[in-house]
């Protein structure tokens, strides 16, 4: 946990000229909340045990904080104690170190965004009216609302046109925009998201994912966000609270630590046996070291492109083009010739250095040599990855679990790279 | 007025002081002395239904709008109070059960002949299919839409004059249709309490075509113009209702 929550710097976080004119005049853009739960209790009457128990952690500013667990572990209920739409029953809710119960319910809610998975537009409003309606309920001019609400259909990538339309006239995905955009209205320090996502077909949900991480990286708003899916609290999550049946809080951790060091059996059967691959959907391309490879151009010799792969990592020369884009990689057939022909090469499978760890994963298995090609942003190749090198990602780091172990005996068969079906390394020097 | 009077038709219909009717001796084998439907009698006699029609609109659309500001508050009462809606849809369905001339008689003793008499036996009738309306309309609205509605920070009274019924309206207004047309049809029966109407035409002289068809039809256009009225309303307040897909 970090000691302080860094507040987003500046001003705005919604660049506007009348974003900035409101915020002057309505004390708008405040900065993320920080929110505290401590002995967080509620027991619904008739039940035999709480629905969540003593649930204590802090969310600091600007952060995501992720409730996962299965259902009955009381993630829902806890979320919606934040903005007392249920009662606890004891323990404390702080907002920025002020307790909620101190608040009027309703006022206490307008600043604090609210999403929901069936979304509940109101079927009766435009898109326009649904979105502006906490901004309304604010009391702000209609200029400025209708101002607003132009800003945030941009933001969620909805075009202007729909601001006169019925949600009724919307796809769901649409929809679940709309609702982001409506509790986005204005500008809460909190935002509280039960499976926002959760309704949505998997194509959409992910793109919707992506939007949203895309948004929260300018907004920096501080966020619930509630699923019972695993995969989703990864990839959303700056934080993870795992919550047990019972409503017990069986780990709270970044999704790297949960995925490296489940605290308890609970924890380790919750994030899967795979937990290891998940971690690929963790890291990217451009953390990892790449291998050196060797850059060969159409018409050299094949007799120096042989003396150049001694020793090399990557056993395979990689024809590039004059700008150092990645043409093809030739094998020992390739090379009978006495010069290089970029184009008899095979396939190069090629990556961003922003692709997340597993996409590269499923490039280097796909890829005939079991090398991927990293790229820059022009194109530009700029060192090979291989999967040892993304295994070695996956292992826990420094003194987190087991050291290596040394080798018992040299000569033991290298795991990889010897594909049936991959031609033959020239020259392996003295591997 | 006596119990006495109510008791048989002719009585009543003697008490139709009007004596607009023909006299039909006087014109032996035309159609009016036929009991025919005459077109020219009709237009000659039209400005005799006139007065009868607009007491028929007024007792109808007065029970109507009373019968809804009833049934609407008890609505609302029984939001809060979720267990009297047991209680008022079965209170108002034994009301809906009294046939209304039996209600004109249990009313004489307390509220005499006439208007008032007429009008609350009406106004009972529509209790039960307005009150249904209200709170079916209520019901139905989507939960989701009602935890949004208090998620983003709307206060109680906000919910339901903001959401609730806006969203209740097609079925508050489908209940207003069928509650107006069905009164339009017993309001005829409020001649038998003394509060004219339409019916009073109707009953002088169910012999005669003309009379019967004429006092129908004007019937059936009120009841029509009531319809049209509503539908144009719901057409007016729930713009979203059309708006699918386009």
């Amino acid at each position: 946990m970090s000691p302080e929550p860094a507040r987003p710097a500046g001003p705005s976080p919604i660049p506007s000229a009348a974003g900035g004119a409101r915020a002057g005049a309505r004390g708008l853009s405040r900065p993320a909340a920080r929110l505290e739960l401590r002995e967080l209790t509620k027991q619904y009457p008739g039940e035999d045990g709480p629905a969540v128990d003593r649930l204590s952690l802090e969310v600091p500013a600007g952060e995501i904080c992720v409730f996962v667990g299965p259902s009955g572990c009381g993630k829902t209920t806890a979320m919606r104690m934040i903005n007392r739409m249920i009662d606890r029953d004891s323990g404390e809710i702080l907002l920025d170190g002020r307790d909620v119960n101190d608040r009027d319910p309703s006022e206490l809610r307008r600043e604090i965004g609210y999403v929901i998975q069936q979304i509940g537009l109101f079927p009766h409003r435009t898109i326009e009216e649904n979105i502006g309606t906490v901004p309304s309920l604010l009391g702000w001019k209609k200029a400025d609302i209708a101002a607003r609400t132009q800003e945030l259909l941009d933001l969620v990538g909805l075009d202007p046109a729909f601001a006169k339309r019925y949600p009724a006239q919307l796809s769901g995905g649409q929809r679940q925009r709309v609702g982001v955009a409506r509790a986005l209205a204005a500008d809460p320090p909190l935002l509280l998201m039960d499976e926002p996502f959760g309704a949505i077909d998997p194509i959409t949900r992910d793109r919707l994912q992506n939007e949203f991480l895309r948004l929260q990286k300018t907004l920096g708003r501080t966020i619930v966000f509630v699923t019972h899916d695993i995969d989703e609290a990864i990839k959303m999550g700056d934080r993870i609270a795992v919550l047990r049946t019972g409503g017990r809080l069986a780990q709270y951790a970044t999704p790297a630590e949960l995925l490296l060091a489940p605290a308890d059996d609970f924890v380790e059967r919750f994030v899967g046996a795979d937990r290891a691959l998940k971690r690929l959907a963790l890291g990217r391309v451009s953390d990892l070291d790449l291998l050196p490879v060797v850059k060969v151009h159409d018409g050299d010799p094949s007799d120096w492109v042989r003396s150049q792969l001694a020793g090399a990592p990557v056993p395979y020369p990689l024809v590039v083009d004059d700008d150092e884009r990645p043409v093809s990689w030739l094998d020992a057939d390739d090379l009978r010739a006495d010069r290089v022909v970029g184009a008899e090469g095979s396939d190069v499978a090629i990556v961003d250095g922003d692709a997340v760890l597993r996409d590269a994963f499923s490039s280097v298995l796909q890829s005939r040599v079991r090398f991927a090609v990293v790229v820059d942003e022009r194109g530009k190749s700029i060192g090979v990855l291989s999967a040892d090198r993304i295994a070695d990602e996956l292992l826990p780091r420094d003194g987190e679990q087991q050291p290596d172990l040394a080798p018992v005996a040299d000569g033991l068969p290298t795991p990889t790279l010897d594909y049936p079906d991959a031609a033959p390394p020239f020259d392996r020097g003295t591997k | 007025m006596s119990l006495a009077g109510l008791s048989t038709g002719a009585s009543v219909i003697a008490q139709d002081g009007s004596g607009f009717f023909r006299d039909r001796a006087s014109d032996a084998g035309s159609c009016v002395s036929k009991n025919g439907f005459c077109p020219d009698w009709i237009a000659d006699n039209f400005g005799q239904y006139t007065g009868p029609l607009q007491e028929h609109a007024v007792l109808t659309v007065t029970a109507v709008v009373i019968g809804f500001v009833i049934a609407f508050a008890l609505a609302l009462i029984a939001e809060k109070r979720r267990w009297l809606v047991g209680p008022f849809t079965q209170l108002s369905g034994i009301l809906y059960t009294i046939p209304t001339l039996a209600a004109f008689f249990l009313l004489l003793p307390i509220t005499g002949r006439g208007f008032l008499t007429a009008e609350v036996a009406l106004v009972a009738y529509t209790l039960l299919i307005l009150f249904r309306g209200v709170r079916t309309g209520l019901d139905s609205v989507p939960p989701e839409t009602v935890d949004a509605a208090k998620g983003v920070g709307l206060t109680d009274r906000q919910l339901m004059w903001q959401v609730k019924l806006p969203l209740a309206l097609p079925q508050i207004i489908a209940a207003l249709r069928v509650a107006s047309s069905t009164t339009v049809g017993l309001a005829t029966l409020a001649f038998f309490a003394g509060a004219g109407g339409l019916g009073g035409k109707i009953y002088a002289d169910l012999t005669f075509k003309s009379n019967v068809v004429l006092a129908s039809l004007l019937c059936v256009a009120l009841a029509v113009a009531i319809e049209i009225v509503l539908v144009l309303v719901q057409r007016g307040l729930t713009p979203w209702t059309r708006a699918v897909n386009a």
